[in-house]
C-alpha cells in the first residue's frame, strides 16, 4: 500500500496561516516591486519557527527539513504551484500504461557541488537507500509506496519500478525528499547526515556551510548551478550570495526581527500582526493557500450518536463556521465548503454555499433522531443517555494556530442545540492511543499535500489513522472506496477530476466532515527582498531571490 | 585539618555524588517507562506515515521490545562504562550532542550568575537600612523581576533594546553583545532573590554589637558594610546561590528559546517532546551533576568565608 502521507498541518510548522481577505486566492504575491533588474550578491536572513530534529531527507517527516534542504537538493521533476509538472533533473520522462514503470532521461552535465556527476547510479544509490530498513525513513520510504526497484539503462537513463500501479510517483518524486545526496557523500557519512552541514552535499542552488543547533543554518550560493526548471525566472547560480536561516520559535520575536530589520524574511506572521507590514512600513506579505485537505472537524461515524447520519448532519449545521472563523481570526480568514483546498488540482466549487448555517434544520433533525428529551443542564437526552460527543484536545505543545480557541466557539455553537462536547487534554501517548482505536466522536486536523489523493487518505475505509492514514471518519463506504482508488490508477487530470469532484461531494452529503477554513502560510517579508515566491507546498524559493536597495 | 579527615570526607563526597547520579538516573528511566504510549509513536509524532516494519525496526534498534527489568540492567551498564547511548532522533552519541551545546549554556549561565551577584550585591549594599523610599523602591523592582515570567522579559528586553533602539542583536551567539540581553534576562529574577536575602541579612548585621563597635572607632558606613557587615551576610547568600545557579540551568532552556541562542535548551525541547530517551536521561544526569557540583562548590565557601569552621571536626 502507497502511504503519501504529508504531515498534517497540527504537528507541521505552525504557520499562522491567516491571510487578509484581499491577499486571498492561490496567487502568491512577492516582496517588492518586479520592475527593476535583479542584481547579484548580499546576505538574506530569514527567520523560521522550527527546527529540523534530523536534516536527512532521506529519514525525516518534517516540512522544515524539506523546506531548508530544497535549497540544496534538486529532484526529478518540478510541480509547479497548478499542479503541472516540468523537467528538472530529469529533462523528460515516460510512464508505462500500467503504471508501474517510470523511465527517466536525465539531464546531462549536472554536478553535486563536491565536484563528482549526477547520473542515473546516483539516483539508484538515492532510492535504494531509502527503501533499505536501515535507515528507518520516516517519509520519504513512503513516498516511494510500492517501489520495487530502480535499473540503470545507460548513465543517462533510469527505469523506476513499482509492484503494483502507482500514480502518484511524478509528485512524490518533485518533492525534495526524493532529492538526491552525492553517492560519495552518502558513503563518507552515511547515517551521519542526519546531522546536517557541509555532509550534505546535494545538486542545488545553495551548499550547506555550516549548522548552528539552536541558532541557524547558513546556505551559500552554489556558483556551478545551472539547471534551474524552466518555471523559475532566471537561470545560472543564485543572485544571493549567502541565505541564512534562524530559529526563532517565539512568533513576537520573529515578527520583531523583521521590523528591526535584523531578518529580512520572517515564517508564520500570527494574525494581528499581517495588517500592520505594509509597505509603508517597508514590509509585505507572501500568502499562499496550502494544497490538500483545509482544517476539518472530522466526525466518527463508527461509534456513538454519530452512527446516525441525522445527528452528524445537525453538528455540520449546527456549526457557525463563517462567525466562527472569523472571530477567531480576525475576520481574515478564508472559510472551507469543501475538504480540499482550493489550491489542490480537482477541486470542488460548486461545493460553496451548499450547507450553511442552519440551527434550525439540526434541531428538527436531532428531535427525528429520537434525541428529544432534556436533562436538568438543557442538554439533550435519548433513553436517559446525554448527547455527550468526546473531542480530545492534543498536549498543549501541539496545539497550533489556535484551534483550541476555535473549539471552544464549536463547542458554544452545539451546545446552543444541546450537545454535550467534551474536551479532555491529553498526552500525546493517550491521544494517539484513543484516535488510532478510534475511540473518539471528533478529531480535528488538515493533511497539506500537493494532489487530491489527499482524499484518499481521509475517506478510504484502509487509511485509518493507525495504518498511516488520515480516515478518521471510520466509514467504509463502497463509492468513496472505489473512487478514491480509481483516482489513483490514472494520470488523466480530467478522469480523475470527476472521482475527486464524486469523492468531495459524497463526503459532504454524508456529513463525515466540517470543512472549517483553508490552511495558509503567511510570510512577511522586506521590501528590499524581490523575487521570492512560494512554491507548490507554500515553502518559500530562493533561487529568484535578490536584495535590493 | 588531619589528612585522614581531608580523604574520609572526599570519599563521602564522592560516594554520596555517585548515589545521587544513581538516583537520578534511575528515576528518570522510571518516568520514562511511565509516561503512556508507545515510545516508537510518540518519537514519530501522532500521525507519521512510517510503516510497521520502520517502527518494528526502530523499536528493536533500541532494544524496546526487552523486559523493562532488562532494559534498566542494559542501561546501568553502558552508564558504568560512561556510554550515555545514541540519541533516537539524530543517531549520534548522547555525550558528544551534549557536549557541542554545553559550551554556549556555560557562557549564558556564568554571565548571568556573575550578572545578578553584582546586580545584588549593588542593590543591597547601597539600599539596606537605608531611607524606606529608597529601600522599599529597590524591594519593589526586585519584587517585579522575580515574578515576571522569564520569557516575558526576555521579550521585553527584546522590544527596547533590539527591535526599538537596535543596540543588541536579536539572537544568536555570534559575539559578547548577542550575550547581553539573554543574561540580562536570566540574571534579573535571580537579583531579586539574592538582594532581598542579602539586604535582610545586612540590616541584622549592621544592628549587630560588633559593628556598633566598629562604627564607634570612627569606620564609615560604607566600610562597615562591605567588611563587616557582609560576611556575615554572606553565609546565606551563598548558600541561595547555589541552589539558584542550578536552577539557572532550567531557565537558560527559556531563554535560549526566546533569543534563539545554541545551547543545551533546545536540546532539551527537542529530547522531551520527541521522548527521545537516551537524551532526557543524559541531561537529566548533566542536570544533576551540575548540582552535586555546586553543593560542594558551596560548602568549601563556607570555610572560606567562615573561618568558625575551620576546626579539625570536619562538617558533615
Amino acid at each position: 500500500m502507497s502511504r503519501l502521507s504529508r504531515r498534517p498541518v497540527p504537528l507541521v510548522a505552525a504557520t499562522a496561516a491567516v491571510l487578509l481577505a484581499a491577499a486571498c486566492g492561490s496567487g502568491s504575491g512577492s516582496g517588492g516591486s518586479t520592475s527593476s533588474t535583479p542584481v547579484s550578491g548580499g546576505s538574506l536572513t530569514y527567520a523560521v519557527d522550527t527546527e529540523p530534529v534530523s536534516w536527512d531527507i532521506d529519514v525525516s517527516q518534517q516540512d522544515i527539513t524539506g523546506s531548508i534542504q530544497r535549497n540544496v537538493f534538486d529532484s526529478l521533476v518540478f510541480q509547479d504551484d497548478k499542479g503541472q509538472f516540468h523537467p528538472w533533473l530529469a529533462s523528460s520522462w515516460t510512464v508505462a500504461k500500467d503504471l508501474r514503470t517510470y523511465t527517466f532521461h536525465l539531464r546531462k552535465g549536472v554536478t553535486f557541488t563536491d565536484g563528482t556527476p549526477f547520473n542515473a547510479q546516483a539516483v539508484k544509490t538515492n532510492f535504494d537507500r531509502i527503501v533499505d530498513p536501515a535507515t528507518t525513513s520516516q517519509y520519504a520510504a513512503g513516498l516511494l509506496g510500492p517501489y520495487s526497484g530502480t535499473k540503470v539503462v545507460d548513465a543517462y537513463t533510469v527505469e523506476v519500478s513499482f509492484t503494483k500501479a502507482f500514480a502518484p510517483f511524478l509528485q512524490a518524486a518533485s518533492t525534495p525528499y526524493l532529492g538526491f545526496y552525492s553517492p560519495a557523500a552518502i558513503a563518507k557519512y552515511g547515517s551521519k547526515l542526519g546531522a546536517g552541514g557541509p555532509a550534505d552535499v546535494g545538486t542545488g542552488p545553495f551548499v550547506f556551510s555550516s549548522y548552528t543547533k539552536g541558532q541557524s543554518a547558513v546556505l551559500t550560493r552554489n556558483p556551478k548551478y545551472d539547471w534551474a526548471p524552466a518555471t523559475d525566472s532566471h537561470q545560472g547560480p543564485a543572485y544571493l550570495d549567502k541565505l541564512t536561516y534562524r530559529f526563532l520559535s517565539q512568533d513576537s520575536v520573529r515578527v520583531g526581527a523583521l521590523r528591526s530589520g535584523q531578518v529580512q524574511v520572517a515564517k508564520s506572521v500570527p494574525p494581528a500582526d499581517v495588517k500592520t507590514l505594509t509597505p509603508g512600513s517597508g514590509l509585505t506579505v507572501i500568502s499562499k493557500q496550502a494544497p490538500g485537505g483545509v482544517y476539518n472537524l472530522v466526525l466518527n461515524a463508527s461509534r456513538g450518536p454519530f452512527t446516525d447520519q441525522r445527528v452528524r448532519e445537525a453538528v455540520q449545521r449546527g456549526i457557525n463556521v463563517d462567525a466562527d472563523v472569523k472571530s477567531v481570526y480576525f475576520g481574515a480568514y478564508q472559510r472551507a465548503w469543501s475538504p480540499l483546498s482550493p489550491a489542490t488540482a480537482g477541486y470542488d466549487s460548486a461545493l460553496t454555499g451548499t450547507w450553511p448555517y442552519d440551527p434550525k434544520l439540526a434541531d428538527r433533525l436531532l428531535d427525528q433522531a429520537g434525541w428529544t428529551a432534556r436533562d436538568s443542564s438543557g442538554y439533550r437526552t435519548k433513553d436517559g443517555k446525554r448527547l455527550s460527543l468526546v473531542w480530545p484536545l492534543m498536549p498543549q505543545n501541539l496545539v497550533s494556530q489556535q484551534h483550541d480557541i476555535l473549539g471552544q466557539a464549536v463547542q458554544a455553537d452545539l451546545k446552543k442545540l444541546g450537545i454535550q462536547v467534551e474536551r479532555p487534554r491529553q498526552d500525546v501517548g493517550t491521544f494517539v492511543k484513543q484516535l488510532f482505536g478510534g475511540k473518539d466522536d471528533i478529531s480535528d486536523y488538515s493533511w497539506a499535500r500537493a494532489d487530491p489523493d489527499v482524499l484518499r487518505l481521509y475517506f478510504n475505509s484502509a487509511e485509518t489513522p493507525a495504518k498511516g492514514g488520515a480516515n478518521g471518519t471510520f466509514i467504509k463506504d463502497a463509492d468513496l472506496d472505489a473512487w478514491t482508488e480509481q483516482g489513483q490508477t490514472t494520470l488523466d487530470p480530467a478522469a480523475r477530476a470527476t472521482f475527486y469532484t464524486q469523492v468531495q461531494k459524497r463526503a459532504v452529503d454524508l456529513s463525515l466532515v466540517v470543512p472549517m477554513y483553508v490552511v495558509s502560510s503567511v510570510y512577511g517579508a522586506s521590501t528590499h527582498a524581490h523575487g521570492i515566491t512560494a512554491d507548490a507546498n507554500t515553502w518559500l524559493e530562493f533561487h529568484d531571490a535578490w536584495l535590493g536597495k | 585539618m588531619k589528612a585522614t579527615h581531608l580523604l574520609q570526607a572526599v570519599a563521602r563526597r564522592v560516594a554520596a555524588a555517585a548515589a545521587v547520579l544513581l538516583g537520578a538516573a534511575t528515576v528518570a528511566f522510571a518516568a520514562l517507562q511511565l509516561i503512556p504510549g508507545d515510545p516508537v509513536t510518540t518519537m514519530l509524532g501522532p500521525f507519521s506515515s512510517a510503516t510497521p516494519e520502520v517502527r518494528d525496526r526502530i523499536r528493536a534498534q533500541y532494544g524496546l521490545g526487552e523486559p523493562v527489568g532488562q532494559q534498566y540492567l542494559h542501561y546501568l551498564g553502558h552508564l558504568l562504562r560512561g556510554d550515555l547511548g545514541q540519541s533516537y532522533q539524530v543517531q549520534r552519541p548522547v555525550g558528544s550532542l551534549i557536549g557541542d551545546q554545553l559550551g554556549p549554556t556555560a557562557q549564558l549561565a556564568l554571565a548571568a550568575l556573575a550578572l545578578a551577584l553584582l546586580l545584588a550585591l549593588v542593590s543591597a549594599v547601597a539600599t539596606a537600612g537605608r531611607r524606606p523610599v529608597l529601600r522599599g523602591a529597590a524591594s519593589l523592582l526586585e519584587l517585579l523581576t522575580v515574578s515576571s515570567p522569564s520569557y516575558w522579559t526576555g521579550i521585553l528586553l527584546l522590544t527596547a533594546f533590539s527591535f526599538h533602539w537596535q543596540l543588541f542583536p536579536v539572537a544568536g551567539a555570534q559575539n559578547g553583545t548577542s550575550l547581553v540581553l539573554p543574561a540580562l534576562t536570566l540574571a534579573l529574577p535571580m537579583t531579586g532573590v539574592l538582594a532581598q536575602v542579602l539586604r535582610e541579612g545586612l540590616e541584622t548585621a549592621l544592628h549587630e554589637p560588633f559593628a556598633v563597635t566598629a562604627r564607634s572607632r570612627g569606620l564609615s558606613s560604607t566600610a562597615v558594610r562591605l567588611r563587616h557587615a557582609l560576611r556575615h551576610a554572606a553565609l546565606p547568600l551563598v548558600t541561595l546561590t547555589g541552589w539558584l545557579a542550578g536552577s539557572l540551568l532550567g531557565g537558560a532552556v527559556l531563554v535560549e528559546t526566546v533569543f534563539g541562542r545554541p545551547g543545551i535548551g533546545a536540546l532539551i525541547l527537542q529530547a522531551t517532546t520527541n521522548k527521545d530517551m537516551p537524551l532526557v536521561i543524559g541531561l537529566v544526569l548533566l542536570s544533576a551533576l551540575v548540582f552535586v557540583v555546586l553543593s560542594t562548590l558551596v560548602d568549601l565557601l563556607y570555610l572560606v568565608i567562615d573561618p568558625r569552621l575551620r576546626t579539625d571536626q570536619v562538617t558533615p
